[in-house]
């Protein structure tokens, strides 16, 4: 177990050597770039040294407050059809093309309301006490170190699809913001360099290798998936490290403890979506169907 | 008098730095922002906080939502192939019920503002469709990225979809409304959209 835990970090550490050097090749600049920066981020230096560091580093480089470039370009790259095709579009939008098939509707919909009741019988509760007593700055780092821990799930999810910077920012993140970001509890790679998490699993990777989402499921306790990301779930758990290192029955406690510091964070969605549902199964089928297609096709 | 005066700084810095994002005259964007300001200003006024005020700033959040959103456009949209089908009296019912349960969601929306900051990160613009990406930051440190999709219609934009974080607002209820029309009919979908708009849920 040991063992496996070292290979991973040797390989991370590897990893974040050879993106380094990808950045380079393509004659990338990002901030706080500097030659031979992997030596130094991967050599013992004081956490709020680092800090400082990559903080005068950030702002030196950052945009005004309100413009974000890259964001921008984002936006314009992302919707090449969305405007041309639109002269009309609802007339010849197939409907039934662009949803998730459910053959296992009338078990999904039991399980639906099991999860529902379990939110607003134990869940809920459960949270609301929580964030009494936790503050909410508390509550954001504590996601922020849960967050930062499952780091190898997006990295391996980056490397697969090949996408290398995605790779990089992950990997930078996971180094500052473990060492700078005190053990991941603040988030300084986001604050400071503007490296955002990098939304990516296993699912993600199987449709980028063109399988498609399978049907429509609903698990207990788990919520909506689509068959592949379920699948992609569970192998996720493989790469996961908190379960190499924890045995079951304290990872199940963790992870249940992970989401009641999510769920106080979240208090009120769930139930906005239901209140402007007509069908709140069939709003959530579409919306998690509809935020998946967005992930992947980012 | 100065208190008054007091309050408005913080109002005033938040707003240039909304302002200071881009800005193309007339665009959009800029009608987005208009809306978006006047909505921020009804419910970052203190005077509005008073239980006794929540009817006058509720009129005032709608209006300025009203005049902002294409309730016909996001109804033809929503109801799709099934639209056609529809009586000229038929749409008129549905266009205000649909408007109205909008209205209501989106209100809800606004009520519980605190805080969050809204950033202009992106504008497409073709013909007379647009795009208006917002990005709102709460102060859970949470980013959401909002899409407006907007029709020009004689020179005022006017917005017929909004996508949150990739959920197409219209999308979601087109899969809503379609599938309880498969399933009964589209009297019964009329009959829970009423109910749902009276709260008699």
């Amino acid at each position: 177990m040991g063992i496996s835990i070292r290979v991973l970090f040797s390989l991370v550490c590897w990893l974040s050597m050879f993106t380094s050097f990808c950045f380079a090749e393509k004659g990338q600049t990002w901030p706080g770039h500097v030659e031979g920066e992997t030596f130094l981020l991967a050599t013992e230096v004081e956490g709020h040294e680092l800090a400082r560091m990559v903080y005068a580093e950030g702002r030196r480089t950052e945009p005004g407050p309100a413009v974000n470039p890259s964001n921008m370009k984002i936006a314009q790259v992302r919707d090449p059809q969305e405007v041309s095709d639109s002269s009309e579009p609802w007339e010849d939008e197939a409907e039934e093309i662009d949803s998730i098939s459910d053959p296992l509707e009338p078990m999904n919909r039991a399980f639906f309301q099991f999860n529902d009741k379990l939110y607003f019988w134990v869940l809920k509760p459960v949270a609301t006490g929580y964030s009494k007593v936790v503050p909410q700055f508390g509550r954001v780092c504590i996601r922020n170190f849960f967050s930062n821990l499952v780091m190898p799930v997006r990295a391996v999810s980056c490397l697969l699809q090949g996408k290398f910077e995605s790779l990089g920012i992950e990997l930078v993140r996971f180094v500052v913001n473990t060492s700078a970001g005190f053990l991941g509890f603040q988030d300084v790679a986001k604050q400071a360099l503007d490296f955002p998490v990098q939304d990516e699993d296993l699912g993600q990777v199987f449709a980028f290798y063109g399988i498609g989402p399978g049907f429509y499921i609903d698990l207990p306790f788990l919520g909506p998936y689509s068959f592949r990301d379920a699948v992609g779930w569970g192998g996720g758990l493989f790469i996961n490290p908190l379960n190499y290192v924890v045995d079951f029955w304290p990872n199940v406690g963790v992870r249940t403890y992970d989401i009641v510091n999510n769920t106080s964070l979240r208090i009120g969605d769930y139930e906005a979506m239901k209140e402007a549902a007509l069908d709140p199964y069939v709003s959530m089928r579409d919306a998690y169907y509809q935020y998946r297609l967005n992930l992947i096709e980012k | 008098m100065i208190c008054k005066r007091l309050i408005m700084v913080p109002l005033l810095f938040f707003m240039t730095l909304v302002i200071s994002g881009s800005s193309i005259a007339g665009g959009p964007t800029e009608d987005v922002r208009k809306t978006t300001d006047r909505l921020l200003a009804v419910v970052s006024d203190p005077a509005m906080k008073s239980a006794d005020m929540a009817a006058e700033r509720a009129r005032r959040i709608r209006k300025a939502v009203d005049e902002r959103f294409d309730w016909k456009e996001m109804s033809k949209r929503t109801l799709a192939r099934h639209w056609k089908k529809r009586t000229e009296r038929e749409k008129e019912e549905f266009i205000d019920l649909f408007g109205k349960l909008l209205e209501r969601t989106y209100l809800d929306k606004v009520e519980s503002y605190s805080g969050e900051k809204v950033l202009y990160v992106g504008e497409k613009v073709d013909g007379k469709y647009g795009i208006v990406v917002v990005k709102i930051v709460t102060k859970k440190d949470t980013e959401i990225l909002v899409k407006y999709k907007l029709k020009n219609k004689g020179g005022e934009w006017l917005v017929y979809d909004i996508s949150i974080e990739g959920v197409s607002l219209v999308n979601n209820y087109r899969k809503q409304f379609n599938s309880i029309m498969t399933r009964s009919s589209y009297e019964d979908l009329i009959k829970k959209l009423r109910k749902k708009v009276e709260g008699k849920d």
